[in-house]
């Protein structure tokens, strides 16, 4: 692609974040509420100090990078995985589960391990859609979201009965071995080495899309299957096997890295719905993973922000939802003119 | 078939031309479709649009037909001027449009997608099926237009959904009725039914706007010509005033020779030469679909290097999975099937399984190197090698594109096809199947096909070549051997039957027999 249309999408994020401002100062405005006072507390709780950037922004960010890296690898092959949080909570427990039982292993051999066990984790849940609907024609949207539920309370059961804590006093698992931990990448900080994690995969992920052969049948099912497999003569159903396996990998690392670098334990309700936010991080990003960074830490900051506006300006956190509502739709306005008006669809 | 000098009278009558376009301008991006185009249509004429790839004709009928808006110009229909806001907008006006990319709801059958957009029946709200079938039944006797009401689109080809989409706009019955190149998949019998249905709708006092690409179907049945190059208006004439090699020099500004149009007859002895060893070969293949129907039934074949191959066949009678079976494709559920590893392949629906719309020249010319270990290491593509081949397609086959990082989907037809033909014959491969190659192409852009095929059958290269054509005269033109596709099985067309009728009579035969 040319510059110019690589950084359209830039300019169109931008302006979907300021237009979504706007519109979200005005609804503010009309509940009630001072909006610049919100906005002030939103954005000290998410930029104003070293702490709240390092320690809760970006370690917000680090699950919705994943998570927003499976949506986007999903999407770009043309499979609607809906399902990452499910397959969050899959790598989460498979995560748990080996750094429990890896106690006493040295440290360069657990915490790699926990990762992978979280990846193939994530994968084995997203296996269950693919095989639905590669052997029997099963539409993907529908089953992910099942699988979401059965995630969900497969972490719940597991809480409360099989892996509940030695003690039996909390719905939660023992905490994970020292050794399976992420280290921390700032000393004083909270931020763990799952953001390098994150960055390291958004930009192997782009490079696979733009360089690999493999990236090149992903994006070209995604485009557009009946090419790709006339055309490329490319194995649509194999490419579309690999983006869910991909894509549900990445959503399961999310979970392990969350509970080995953040919470050191699972429990009920670990993921509030990154899962699902990752949907709305993909696309304000167009799908491509350099942007995802971008994207990613936007809502990370939101959450992160909507903590402070909730203490500070004492507005109810949901505001913020709304507020990742409006620019998601912001977004899709914006993207739908610029199309027009660059003039996508051309027959001279 | 007669032409009637009604177009002269019906002018001098009704003296206001139905539709008249003024300086009308068009940009798509960089790309400029249409610069100042003119064109006056009268009622009680058949007004054939001609024009090469990218000369503006179908943005010409997108702006007539609402679906586009014009960035300078004017519009007048019946005198007076109009914005066209919509397709629904032009309708109303009383223009009716025939696409060339369908307009049909795939999942939807021949008779729903008729009743779409037809008045409501009952309270408004459920559609008109039983009016629309008794009116398409009429219709269809009344045109030869042979369709299943009763298949969904999906089922049916590219032919028979053409046909579709005629009835579709014939049954609305619009004062202005607006054809985009309906005539390249049809078989010499429906042209001319076609054309005579055009003839009686203009002495019903209609205008016909026929966006056309065969010359001499335009010599046929038209009464007034406007020629487009480059966005601009060329040419505007009475048919009486005209003749071949002025509408060609008004098209593409020189003259230009087709192996198709000199007349097949009189070249394909002296073409020959030997032909080489077996580069493909099916032997008694059985081709089902997922239904158990029969497709391909028992077909034998092989194909020789340095021959070309055309089978002919009105759409549906097999010819589809024949060339997706020698292109390596699809496997056969029986009989023995040699085609070699890597093949060319030029699709005939272009926009669905041709080319990826997003993708640019560069990531499309990709499709089908990716396998080639020329332009790939190890796990990676040569994307530099790539993009120097996508540039010599560009230069050689002509697809007029800025450059080759531009979208395929802001291509117009035409310069799709160009890149379609181009990625596979670039490399030279052994076989090459063609399937309605120069479908919708312009006189220019199918001569320049058609001598492709023959060059690289010819050149040292010695390709095979199967040529899979609805188009008789396409076929007849460059084989060296014609064979005709019906009703699944494979049929060879010896010396005696090689003519127009001869081979339309075999194309026909399985279905009149049954009918």
């Amino acid at each position: 692609m040319r510059w110019r249309e690589r950084a359209a999408p830039v300019g169109v994020g931008a302006a979907a974040v300021a237009a979504a401002i706007l519109l979200s100062g005005v609804l503010l405005g009309l509940g009630g509420y001072a909006p610049l006072d919100a906005g002030r507390a939103l954005l000290g709780g998410a930029f104003g100090s070293a702490d709240a950037f390092f320690s809760i922004t970006l370690v917000r960010s680090v699950p919705l990078l994943l998570t927003g890296l499976a949506v986007a690898l999903a999407f770009r092959a043309g499979v609607w995985n809906i399902g990452a949080e499910g397959q969050l909570y899959a790598g989460a427990i498979a995560g748990v589960w080996v750094g429990l039982l890896g106690a006493g292993l040295p440290a360069w051999v657990l915490g790699p391990s926990v990762l992978v066990a979280a990846a193939l984790g994530g994968a084995v849940w997203a296996l269950v859609p693919a095989l639905m609907r590669l052997r029997l024609g099963v539409g993907e949207v529908i089953t992910t979201i099942l699988m979401n539920f059965l995630g969900i309370h497969l972490a719940a059961f597991l809480v409360h009965g099989p892996l509940q804590e030695a003690r039996g006093v909390f719905p939660q698992t023992d905490q994970i071995d020292p050794a399976a931990r992420l280290p921390v990448l700032l000393s004083g900080t909270r931020l763990h080495v799952g953001f390098i994690v994150a960055l390291l995969l958004a930009v192997g992920l782009s490079l696979f899309l733009r360089r690999t052969r493999l990236g090149f049948h992903v994006r070209a099912v995604g485009a557009s299957r009946d090419a790709a497999s006339v055309a490329g003569r490319i194995d649509a159903r194999r490419v579309t096997l690999v983006a869910f396996l991909g894509s549900g990998a990445l959503a399961g690392l999310a979970g392990g890295v969350e509970v080995a670098g953040v919470t050191y334990a699972l429990y009920e309700g670990l993921s509030p719905g990154w899962g699902y936010t990752a949907i709305a991080v993909a696309l304000l990003a167009r799908l491509e993973p350099m942007a995802v960074l971008a994207t990613g830490v936007l809502f990370g900051a939101l959450e992160s922000g909507a903590g402070a506006m909730q203490r500070d300006a004492a507005i109810p956190a949901v505001w913020v939802i709304a507020i990742q509502a409006l620019i998601i739709l912001a977004v899709l306005a914006l993207d739908q003119l610029r199309r027009r008006g660059v003039g996508g669809a051309a027959s001279v | 078939m007669e032409r009637t000098p009604s177009a002269g009278l019906a002018r001098s009558e009704h003296g206001q031309p139905s539709v008249r376009l003024a300086g009308v301008t068009r940009r798509f991006g960089p790309v400029v479709a249409l610069a100042g185009a003119d064109l006056v249509l009268h009622a009680g004429e058949v007004h054939a649009l001609l024009g090469e790839n990218g000369a503006g004709k179908s943005t010409l009928l997108g702006i007539l037909g609402g679906m586009l808006r014009p960035d300078a110009g004017t519009v007048e229909i019946g005198g007076a001027p109009v914005v066209l806001r919509s397709p629904r907008d032009a309708r109303s006006r009383g223009v009716g449009l025939v696409h060339q990319h369908f307009a049909l709801v795939p999942a939807l059958s021949v008779v729903e997608n008729l009743a779409l957009g037809q008045r409501s029946g009952r309270g408004g709200w459920a559609l008109p099926h039983e009016r629309v079938r008794a009116e398409a039944i009429a219709m269809i006797r009344r045109t030869g237009l042979e369709v299943p009401l009763d298949a969904t689109i999906e089922e049916l080809g590219v032919g028979e959904r053409q046909r579709v989409e005629i009835l579709k706009a014939l049954l609305r019955d619009p004062p202005i009725l607006a054809l985009d190149e309906p005539t390249a998949v049809l078989t010499p019998r429906e042209v001319d039914a076609l054309f005579d249905l055009l003839r009686e709708l203009v002495r019903g006092g209609r205008a016909v706007l026929l966006v056309a690409h065969k010359i001499d179907e335009v010599l046929r049945v038209a009464d007034r010509v406007t020629v487009l190059r480059q966005g601009r208006t060329t040419l505007s004439a009475p048919r009486a005033e005209i003749d071949a090699p002025t509408l060609i020099r008004a098209m593409v500004g020189r003259d230009i020779q087709d192996a198709a149009a000199v007349g097949w007859g009189s070249e394909r002895g002296a073409r020959g030469g030997a032909v080489g060893e077996p580069v493909a070969s099916l032997d008694k293949v059985r081709v089902r679909e997922a239904s158990g129907r029969l497709r391909l039934d028992d077909v034998s074949l092989t194909v020789c290097r340095g021959e070309i191959v055309g089978v002919a066949g009105v759409e549906g009678n097999g010819q589809r999975e024949l060339a997706l079976l020698l292109a390596g494709r699809i496997a056969a559920d029986e009989g023995i099937v040699r085609v070699p590893a890597r093949s060319g392949f030029v699709p005939q629906d272009r926009t669905r399984e041709g080319l990826i719309a997003d993708f640019d020249l560069v990531e499309n010319v990709a499709l089908a190197l990716h396998d080639d270990a020329r332009f790939r290491r190890g796990m990676l593509l040569r994307w530099a090698e790539i993009e120097q081949r996508a540039e010599e397609v560009r230069a050689r086959f002509g697809v007029r594109a800025p450059d080759v990082r531009t979208r395929a989907g802001a291509l117009s037809g035409g310069n799709q096809q160009r890149l379609v033909v181009g990625r596979e014959l670039a490399g030279s491969p052994e076989l090459v199947v063609a399937e309605n190659p120069t479908r919708g192409l312009d006189f220019a852009a199918t001569a320049f096909v058609h001598e492709e095929l023959v060059r690289l059958a010819r050149a040292e290269a010695r390709s095979a070549i199967v040529l899979v054509s609805t188009d008789l005269d396409e076929v007849l033109a460059l084989s060296d051997r014609v064979l005709v596709m019906t009703r699944g099985s494979l049929v060879p067309v010896d010396e005696a039957h090689r003519t127009r009728e001869g081979v339309g009579a075999l194309m026909l035969g399985g279905r009149d027999a049954v009918a």
